[in-house]
């Protein structure tokens, strides 16, 4: 463990792709509208975004299936904007996986092996090979591809995938039509398989969930631009803005405008509630502050957090090992969410006091 | 990359639009270029009249009739074709299981047996000492009507002939109405009349749409079925364009004729089409 | 959840279908009736049965040209078809180009041509190119009306095909050529099996193109209408007869091949 930690630690982050300023048109929309990022050697990125943030055509220029209007794009210090993606060492995996319906596992697996001209015994041992490490019984060699399963599927093109012996392995979603049983599983496979393989992958998700278990970082997207880009734990506790914050969970919003001498209090304009604000307030009259639901409690008394807020709790929502409590405060609606352990017998319409600490919201500007 | 595809699309499409520009174009532009010659005369290219156009609507001349009999036919041929395909292509979707497919290769195989000869069977079915007549005969009820040479065998011919052209679309058609919608529809208190015309039939629209542009179109220019069945007791447009260009030997009529035909026939092709999405009737997109 | 409505529903429905298929094989069966009775002329109920029509016809030399001439255009019909209707499906349905719409509907036009029109067209087409109609003009005026009715059979093919398996292949490295022996063509073999047997089935029973544009030469369908019209002997429902018979057997065989290719590849 500490071993492959510090070897890990070693590599040198140097950037294996580097994209700069990079915009892609189609007629007259923007897709990705001016992005400059560096892809380290070795790292597991998941850019994750709203459908239409343009995710799929970053990565489609990152194949070489789509060339960039306007930028640069280079590997290892090479410019590689127009080079065709046969001759790049990335290699996509697709959303529907694009596996060849009328070749058997094997043949898939050899595909890129034969266009090599690679002798078919040769062939054979690798796929063999590629299929023991991707956890599928060698008897698969022979299967029609199309009567494998969807998480066999999935392994099938990820061997495909390392057949061709990418240095970048890029994924477009392709955890997305699976049950969340399988993807659960899966996203731990696709991540020990970076580790073992020691590959650069660049993965596109909506999911947020698939982009904190797997990566090491992750971009946020939207409308064409990269909003943030961190360690998941960076971009889950301090969201670059609403935006982002929203994105990666439930959030309580309080609008608030500035209304007395800068620094501690505040009313929500919505509520009229009053509360104290965190310090790092950005200095403008109006701002949202943020709070995830789990960092919200029940009070017992209107001193135990640095906020206390009365309402009446309206609905109850079961997360397994945690519960939601849904509290109307007023006309504003408030969720709280606690461990299993801790839960209450909430009646409904019960009143309750809830509240928290000021250094555990954020603010984000309007 | 966009761009690249934009070529590659022509390119693949060239052969056969340069084909069909020698073989299909260049024949209609030489038909009109035709209708304007003199007439009973082959000076194509080097007059000019519209004597052909008038002779074809001067009321003393009868050939105006054979348009009237060849879309009066083709009319009531597409609506009784529509009324008699219709159970068959909702069965071919819903009834016949695992047998859809021999039925539906039942429906097609006629069209690869020669029209004349299916024709010619019909003849020697209702023909004196045919089938019907023999049957009756043997049984002491003959003899049998006349029923040939008629303008009603010349459409029952007609309808026989064009089934799969009205089937096969319809068929289509109705595979487009996701089963799910007729269920909600009827879940949702829709009577069975109701659902139908709610949903089943514009969803099945499309296709059969196409069913009925194919029939009548091919219907207006039939003529097999007139001839052989009907005993010229129709005279059918593409009939007396026949005529024109053989026993009359005058080109310059029959092809203003055939150019009126194709107007007519052009001009409903395109209309129906223009409506179609045929990406999503062919491929189901 | 059949309830009493529906059973009854589809009862009609499969009792219609088959009185319908009744009415289409019935001039089918009773031609085949008249070319196998001994009389001269067609007596319903008939009298005596023989081959005697059938050995005729078989023996005539003149048959064996129709036949001959029959054949030579639809092969060469369905092979000319095959190769320009693959690549005319691919620009139907695979790629998004600019004038695709109109391609689309440019192509069905002669689909809905008469077709006894399409061949006197053709005619003055070649009158004024001052080609003298003969059996290969026969098949150009054939590929007119084929060529857009197997690029719609293969379309739909084309249709269910997945065009990112090519980016795949191109990803991994592969070339166009390896790509369209590879993925491509495999991949549309039914569609293009199904168009091939459609290209010759049509040419093989097709008469009113042949009529105006086969010039002196003669196929099966034109010989028998010709006889139709004057001259009738119980051959020609016989040979109608060994016409449809034959007809049938390339649909068989053509089903089996493509029923073939799909269960080798679903093994």
């Amino acid at each position: 463990m500490s071993s492959s930690e510090s070897a890990v630690a070693a590599k040198a982050p140097l950037p294996i792709l580097q994209l700069v300023d990079v915009y892609k048109r189609f007629n007259d929309f923007n897709a990705v509208s001016g992005i400059s990022l560096n892809i380290l050697d070795g790292e597991f990125l998941t850019v994750v975004g709203p459908s239409g943030s343009g995710k799929t055509t970053l990565l489609r220029m990152l194949a070489g299936m789509e060339a960039p209007s306007d930028g640069n794009i280079t590997l290892r210090g090479e410019l590689i904007n127009n080079v065709p993606a046969k001759e790049r060492p990335t290699c996509l995996v697709f959303q529907s996986l694009a596996l060849f319906p009328h070749k058997t596992v094997g043949e898939n697996i050899e595909f890129p092996l034969k266009v090599k001209n690679i002798p078919p015994a040769q062939r054979k041992a690798r796929a063999l090979e590629l299929l023991q490490m991707l956890r599928l019984p060698e008897s698969y060699y022979a299967k029609n591809v199309m009567k494998c399963s969807g998480g066999e599927k999935q392994r099938v093109a990820l061997a495909r995938a390392f057949a061709y012996d990418p240095d970048v392995l890029l994924f477009d979603e392709p955890l997305s039509a699976l049950d969340y049983k399988l993807k659960k599983v899966l996203e731990k496979e696709l991540k020990d398989l970076h580790r073992q393989s020691g590959k650069t992958f660049v993965y596109i998700t909506h999911s947020l969930e698939e982009a904190m278990v797997m990566s090491d970082r992750i971009a946020v997207m939207r409308a064409g631009k990269i909003v943030q880009i961190g360690t998941p734990e960076t971009i889950y506790a301090n969201p670059e803005d609403e935006f982002v914050a929203e994105f990666f969970g439930e959030v309580n919003k309080f609008s608030v405008s500035l209304n007395e001498e800068w620094g501690w209090f505040s009313q929500d304009t919505e509520s009229s509630l009053t509360l104290r604000l965190p310090t790092d307030w950005p200095g403008s009259e109006q701002a949202t502050v943020i709070v995830r639901p789990e960092y919200m409690r029940f009070a017992t008394s209107a001193h135990e957090f640095d906020n206390v807020i009365s309402g009446t709790v309206f609905n109850e929502y079961s997360l397994g090992s945690r519960i939601q409590y849904q509290v109307r405060c007023g006309n504003k609606s408030v969720l709280v969410e606690i461990p299993r352990t801790l839960a209450r017998n909430a009646a409904p319409d019960e009143q309750v006091m809830i509240g928290w600490n000021a250094a555990d919201a954020f603010v984000a500007e309007a | 990359m966009a761009r690249l595809q934009v070529s590659s699309g022509l390119r693949y499409a060239s052969p056969v639009l340069i084909f069909l520009l020698l073989g299909f174009l260049a024949p209609l532009v030489t038909v009109v270029a035709y209708s304007f010659a003199s007439p009973k005369s082959f000076e194509v290219f080097t007059s000019f009249t519209l004597a052909n156009f008038s002779a074809v609507f001067d009321t003393t001349n009868s050939v105006w009739t054979s348009f009237v009999w060849s879309l009066g036919l083709a009319a009531v041929c597409t609506v009784l074709l529509a009324i008699i395909a219709y159970p068959i292509a909702y069965g071919l979707n819903h009834a016949f299981g695992r047998y859809a497919s021999l039925v539906s290769v039942l429906f097609v195989f006629p069209l690869f047996v020669s029209e004349n000869v299916r024709l010619y069977g019909w003849v020697q079915f209702f023909i004196k000492n045919g089938v019907v007549d023999g049957v009756l005969n043997s049984l002491g009820w003959g003899p049998a009507p006349e029923v040939l040479y008629s303008p009603g065998i010349t459409l029952f011919g007609m309808v026989y002939t064009y089934l799969p052209f009205m089937l096969f679309p319809m068929t289509l058609g109705l595979s487009m109405v996701p089963q799910d919608l007729v269920d909600a529809a009827a879940d949702l208190g829709g009577g069975r009349l109701m659902v139908w015309r709610e949903i089943e039939l514009p969803l099945a629209m499309p296709g059969i749409l196409i069913g009925m542009l194919l029939t009548s179109v091919l219907a207006v220019g039939a003529v097999a079925e007139a001839k052989i069945l009907g005993g010229q007791s129709v005279i059918t447009v593409v009939h007396d364009i026949e005529i024109a260009f053989t026993y009359a030997q005058d080109w310059p009529l029959g092809a203003a004729l055939a150019v009126l035909l194709v107007l007519i026939i052009g001009g409903l092709t395109l209309a129906v089409l223009s409506r179609l999405d045929l990406d999503r009737v062919l491929g189901r997109r | 959840m059949r309830s009493q409505a529906k059973i009854r529903a589809e009862f009609f429905v499969r009792c219609w279908a088959g009185f319908v298929l009744l009415f289409i094989y019935l001039p089918i069966v009773c031609s085949a009736l008249a070319g196998l009775s001994k009389s001269r002329y067609f007596i319903f109920p008939v009298r005596q049965f023989s081959l005697e029509w059938w050995k005729r016809t078989v023996a005539s030399f003149e048959v064996q040209t129709l036949v001959q001439n029959s054949l030579t255009v639809a092969l060469l019909v369905t092979f000319i078809s095959v190769v320009l209707a693959f690549f005319g499906a691919l620009a139907f349905a695979r790629y998004d180009w600019r004038g695709r719409q109109l391609y689309q509907k440019l192509l069905l036009l002669p689909i809905f041509f008469p077709q006894a029109v399409l061949g006197l067209a053709l005619l003055l087409w070649m009158n004024a190119l001052g080609i003298t109609p003969s059996w290969r003009t026969a098949v150009v005026a054939h590929l007119v009306w084929i060529v857009p009715v197997v690029t719609l059979v293969i379309a739909i093919q084309v249709y269910s095909y997945d065009a990112q398996l090519e980016e795949a292949a191109v990803d991994l490295g592969a070339g166009r050529l390896f790509i369209f022996k590879e993925i491509t063509l495999p991949l549309l073999w039914p569609g293009i099996w199904s168009g091939a047997l459609f290209a010759f089935l049509l040419s093989w029973g097709n008469f009113p193109l042949s009529l105006y544009t086969a010039g002196a030469d003669s196929t099966v369908p034109k010989w028998l209408y010709s006889k139709m019209v004057a001259g009738y002997t119980p051959m020609v429902p016989a040979l109608g007869t060994m016409s449809t018979l034959s007809a049938a057997g390339f649909l068989l065989l053509g089903g089996a091949v493509i029923a073939f290719i799909r269960r080798r590849r679903e093994k």
